[in-house]
């Protein structure tokens, strides 16, 4: 190049370009842009705007919380789902957890004393319910029927079980060649076939149980992950099979067969562990609280709790976690001079040398032994003082009553059509969309309330049939 | 678990009220005399796979074979178990419920005092093939619900959060 190009050339000038040049401009920039998202997502008034999959039918023969979990997905973007049941029984997970008269009565009318467990919560959310009992010839006509109307299905029976009855992929595409049928499972096909799997077995079985917890050497053990946290992530990766799937379907008008494997998907989650092994034959370690990445970063625990005079053991006792993360040179610097500790920095200097577990060990002992006289909300405020990332490990309560989450809505209450006042995230806790917002319209809905609906208005089955299909235990 | 042997036995006018635990690797196919860890009343018992086969019978007088592993008193809050006991799961650190009194604590409110569909039995309303219409009139349906609701309101215990 000739250097009188090169000085045609524009130097790059940063105060050209867009974005803030200082502090307050920064601030000031960032609050339109707030009031901008507020209007834009207009939490509260969701049910103004349009269903993203308005028009969208889709069966739900599931049980427990991960393939049900993958239909309610849909059915908060407004598709229309129908969950079919066992009659008179339901979902076994409706008879689950919480125990102790958490329910929502009633469950089905031949039922008066059983209700609904809380545990159906959030998987089962603006779905159809209807009953049917496939051995029979009769259902099977009306299951057949229903596959004719609808866009795809998702099951959970043992691997090949509704291939056997006739009603799989194989059948249901000569029938309907636009069908999308999801199988989710434990194993799939291959050698353990035959297994089913819970969330836990998932969480074991991928190998994310012996990565989650404490380390033996610090009295901890290979840990499960709470409250099915693999159900939930399973069941929204196959709803992301499910989207693929019609959006390859509006191009090429062809159904497709997804076979989701639970113990497949949880490996997903293990992030480098895997490659890691690849590379170095390493296995890789339960570090608990701590990261193997960074240092400092991670939950400590303080003297005291936040609330020694509740009555609730959460609040009494367990108030006293809390999240900090301080991994940057200088950030660890403020933080070793907070808890009165300069000579850590001087050993530590540099991140890879406190990364180690020997560093790691000395570091986060230092720190709690600064936090033994202190409170949770104590140690958080001295940290945010001084420019540290530190948040308090919250409980249940606390995030119903937390302010950032009512404003946006995550957490709500609503008055559902059947079981009144009920408090719920479900939809809600998905993400924000400007234009085709999910939503919440109920709970769930007893065991076969939708039987004339579906059976009646949809296929056209006379009413007698459905009083004799019912009485019969068909339906 | 085994079974347990809650005693009711009445000393110095006050009963006993003490849950006996017989832990599974002790009692789970024994027949002897035990004894309340709180009052010492001997009982004879047989268990069998776990559960009380015969039993407990008072046998006053005689010298008890075993001691159950723990026991506590779950009305007066689990006083003897105490968080942080190593090994033990975390006790409820609260007045047991209702439940354990004989009596099924129904949820009729929510938190912020409205009507929560969460008691039995519930009036039936299903249509053909158990069809439910899609709103429950509470007012027309549980009308007592509903009266209490009402003087909730008027109480000021109904809130937005």
């Amino acid at each position: 190049m000739f250097e009188d190009d090169i000085k045609k050339l524009k130097v790059c000038d940063f105060d050209e370009l867009p974005g803030p040049k200082s502090k307050e401009e920064l601030d000031e920039m960032k609050a339109p842009f707030e009031d901008y998202c507020r209007k834009a997502f207009d939490v509260g008034n969701e049910f103004v705007k349009p269903d993203a999959l308005k028009g969208i039918r889709w069966l739900s023969t599931t049980m427990y919380i991960f393939t049900p979990h993958s239909v309610a997905n849909i059915a908060e973007l407004g598709a229309e789902c129908i969950k079919i049941e066992m009659p008179r029984m339901g979902d076994a997970m409706r008879h689950t957890s919480p125990f102790n008269e958490a329910y929502l009565y009633p469950l089905h009318d031949t039922r008066p004393m059983s209700g609904t467990g809380l545990g159906f919560t959030n998987a089962n959310v603006n779905k159809y319910f209807v009953t049917l009992d496939y051995h029979v010839p009769e259902a099977k006509k009306l299951y057949y029927n229903l596959v004719r109307q609808s866009d795809g299905l998702t099951e959970c029976y043992r691997h090949g079980t509704f291939d056997r009855w006739k009603q799989g992929y194989r059948d249901l595409m000569e029938i309907n060649p636009r069908f999308i049928y999801v199988w989710g499972g434990g194993f799939g096909y291959g050698p353990k076939i035959f297994g089913g799997s819970y969330d836990i077995l998932g969480q074991a079985h991928a190998g994310l149980s012996s990565v989650t917890g404490a380390h033996e050497d610090f009295g901890g053990h290979s840990t499960k992950a709470t409250n099915w946290v693999i159900d939930w992530y399973s069941g929204t990766q196959i709803t992301v099979c499910m989207l693929a799937a019609l959006h390859y379907r509006r191009k090429t008008g062809l159904g497709t067969m997804i076979e989701f494997s639970q113990v497949q998907a949880a490996t997903r989650c293990l992030g480098y562990t895997v490659p890691l092994y690849g590379k170095f034959g390493i296995v890789r370690q339960r570090w608990g609280n701590w990261d193997t990445q960074l240092c400092v970063h991670g939950i400590i625990m303080t003297g005291k709790t936040d609330f020694p005079d509740a009555e609730n053991p959460q609040d009494k006792f367990e108030t006293r976690y809390v999240m900090v993360s301080a991994f940057q040179d200088a950030d660890f610097k403020e933080l070793c001079n907070i808890i009165k500790k300069p000579d850590l920095f001087s050993s530590y200097k540099t991140h890879k040398e406190r990364v180690g577990a020997p560093a790691q060990m000395e570091i986060y002992a230092a720190i709690e032994k600064w936090a033994a006289n202190k409170s949770r909300a104590e140690v958080v405020r001295i940290l945010k003082e001084h420019g540290l990332l530190a948040a308090p490990v919250m409980n249940d309560r606390e995030v119903y009553e937390c302010d950032h989450y009512r404003q946006r809505g995550t957490v709500r209450w609503n008055d559902d059509p059947l079981f009144g006042d009920v408090v719920c995230q479900s939809a809600y806790s998905a993400g924000l969309m400007s234009k085709t917002p999910r939503r919440h319209k109920w709970q769930w809905r007893p065991v076969g309330a939708d039987n004339v609906k579906i059976y009646h208005e949809l296929l056209g089955v006379p009413m007698s049939k459905i009083n004799e299909m019912y009485n019969k235990g068909i339906i | 678990m085994c079974d347990i042997i809650w005693c009711k036995k009445e000393k110095g006018g006050k009963v006993c009220n003490t849950v006996n635990y017989l832990d599974p690797y002790c009692f789970w196919n024994w027949e002897g005399t035990t004894a309340c860890a709180e009052c010492g009343t001997v009982y004879y018992i047989h268990m069998i796979q776990g559960h009380m086969y015969a039993g407990p019978d008072e046998k006053p007088g005689h010298k008890p074979d075993m001691r159950p592993l723990y026991a506590d008193k779950p009305l007066d809050g689990y006083s003897n178990y105490l968080p942080g006991i190593e090994g033990r799961t975390r006790p409820y650190n609260c007045l047991p419920r209702h439940i354990y009194l004989g009596k099924a604590d129904m949820v009729k409110f929510s938190v912020r005092g409205r009507p929560v569909r969460g008691w039995r039995p519930q009036p039936p309303s299903a249509g053909v093939a158990g069809s439910f219409g899609f709103f429950w009139d509470i007012e027309k349906l549980s009308p007592e619900v509903w009266k209490e609701y009402q003087e909730k309101i008027a109480k000021g215990e109904v809130k937005d959060w």
